[in-house]
């Protein structure tokens, strides 16, 4: 499904999204830039505070039921880190809740990402537009299996 | 994984934290407004059982922290503790920033509490619309006590006086002076204050402040007390959990209470099945209620067309 195609979806309640960065990463300038984005587009923004496991990403994103997860690391370890988050989301039985990803990811890893489900993997210089009609789409998934009407 | 209104209600009553998620989602959830009123109505019967601690105060005074460590200290009481949080969202673009989680994170996951953050949604007031219901989905889930925080609220915002059993008014050292303390609105909501960051200059007389107003006004059985805290050292703590419990004991000694709350939840009920009805009216569904075209002719004005109307719906108000 394309990013606006089913926007009627979100009218009353806005994409709610939780940006998180699981790890040891403390460079978190990018996420409040990103934050306040997504917030100007009209959604509902959580962020995860500094250095969250993963299962505290999980936990936070269940208790809050969002739609989208969206993972950053600048620190080369998201091939461990995004995965232990996936991992953790598909034992506790979690196909309504996307997770996207980000940051400086080689373009080699891209491929192993996505074979989680992680899509997106954006790096620095990506226009904020791309990110926010990513995460739309994504949403769209997420919100149509919560609503039962996938 | 989708599922049906009555698993997820069967969810909610076992506890199951996904379905007590997926429920609050639903009800907050225009979209799934059958199915949410659908959950609410098969899990009401269970619910009233929550003490629901009301968090109010203007923005930075603290209230998110005070949260977490209260939650953190009730549930070392042994009580099952969940909180909800609810944060501006924008008038231009409805997207909100729900920074309260951020505050108390450390706490939740380690105590396993559990805490959800909604957006206001243009509701004014201090709460959204969708409040009460997930304030039922908890209550009914079996928590002892929710803890609901209104958004950073001004001198008027209390809709949260209709739904928590005990309201904490949260300030702060150097809010304002005697002449603040004595104003109406969210100053007689309180039924216990706070000042929070007693480690900061003129604290102690913003606590004599308050103490010196509520001097002047006569007060019922219960003695509106008035807590320093430190929430740094967790100085204050204890008597501020002390004075919750005190005055939740309080309230549900009170036999008028349980009806009054109904009135409450029966009239905030009506206003969302007005609003419902009244956004779906199209014209040709109007002209069922008063006769537009001749209304029109006569140049009859609005208000008597709608006094007509809702007195055929509602019934005489005098």
């Amino acid at each position: 499904m394309a990013a606006g195609k089913n926007l009627s979806l979100f009218k009353d309640k806005p994409v709610k999204v939780l940006l998180a960065k699981p790890g040891i990463d403390g460079h978190d300038r990018g996420m409040f830039v990103l934050a306040k984005a997504f917030r100007d587009a009209g959604m509902d923004v959580l962020y995860a505070g500094l250095l969250p496991t993963p299962e505290e990403v999980v936990d936070t994103a269940i208790n809050e039921d969002v739609d989208v997860i969206a993972l950053s690391l600048l620190n080369g370890a998201h091939l461990v880190v995004f995965k232990k988050v996936a991992d953790l989301m598909k034992k506790r039985g979690i196909d309504d809740i996307a997770i996207v990803g980000g940051g400086t990811i080689p373009d080699a890893d891209k491929p192993k990402l996505e074979k989680l489900g992680i899509t997106g993997n954006y790096g620095p210089g990506t226009p904020l537009k791309t990110i926010i009609e990513h995460i739309i789409m994504r949403a769209e998934e997420a919100r149509s299996r919560k609503l039962g009407i996938a | 994984m989708t599922q049906t209104p009555e698993e997820i209600a069967d969810g909610v009553l076992a506890g199951d934290i996904r379905s007590i998620s997926r429920a609050i989602t639903l009800v907050e959830d225009h979209n799934s407004l059958i199915t949410g009123r659908k959950i609410i109505k098969s899990i009401y019967g269970m619910t009233g059982r929550a003490g629901i601690i009301g968090i109010t105060g203007p923005p930075g005074v603290g209230k998110s922290t005070i949260i977490g460590n209260l939650a953190s200290m009730l549930k070392g009481t042994g009580k099952k503790v969940a909180v909800i949080a609810i944060d501006a969202s924008s008038p231009f673009t409805n997207g909100s920033f729900l920074g309260n989680r951020i505050r108390m994170q450390d706490k939740l996951y380690r105590d396993g509490i559990y805490m959800r953050s909604l957006s206001s949604r243009g509701s004014s007031g201090g709460l959204s619309r969708s409040t009460w219901d997930a304030v039922r989905v908890l209550d009914a889930a079996g928590y002892d006590r929710i803890i609901v925080e209104t958004v950073g609220a001004g001198q008027a915002d209390l809709d949260i006086l209709g739904m928590a059993h005990t309201i904490a008014v949260a300030l702060a050292p150097g809010l304002g002076d005697e002449i603040q303390a004595i104003k109406a609105g969210l100053m007689e909501i309180a039924s216990i204050f706070i000042i929070n960051k007693m480690d900061r200059d003129g604290a102690f007389m913003a606590m004599k402040d308050i103490e010196d107003s509520l001097a002047l006004t006569p007060q019922n059985e219960w003695k509106i007390p008035v807590v320093g805290l430190n929430s740094i050292n967790l100085d204050g703590y204890e008597e501020l959990l002390a004075a919750i419990e005190k005055h939740l004991a309080y309230v549900r000694k009170s036999p008028l209470s349980a009806k009054k709350r109904f009135f409450n939840e029966v009239k905030a009920a009506l206003m969302a099945e007005s609003e419902l009805r009244i956004n779906a009216l199209t014209e040709s569904s109007m002209s069922g209620l008063t006769d537009l075209e001749s209304d029109v002719r006569k140049k009859v004005d609005p208000y008597t067309v709608a006094e007509e109307i809702s007195k055929s719906v509602l019934g005489d108000i005098a």
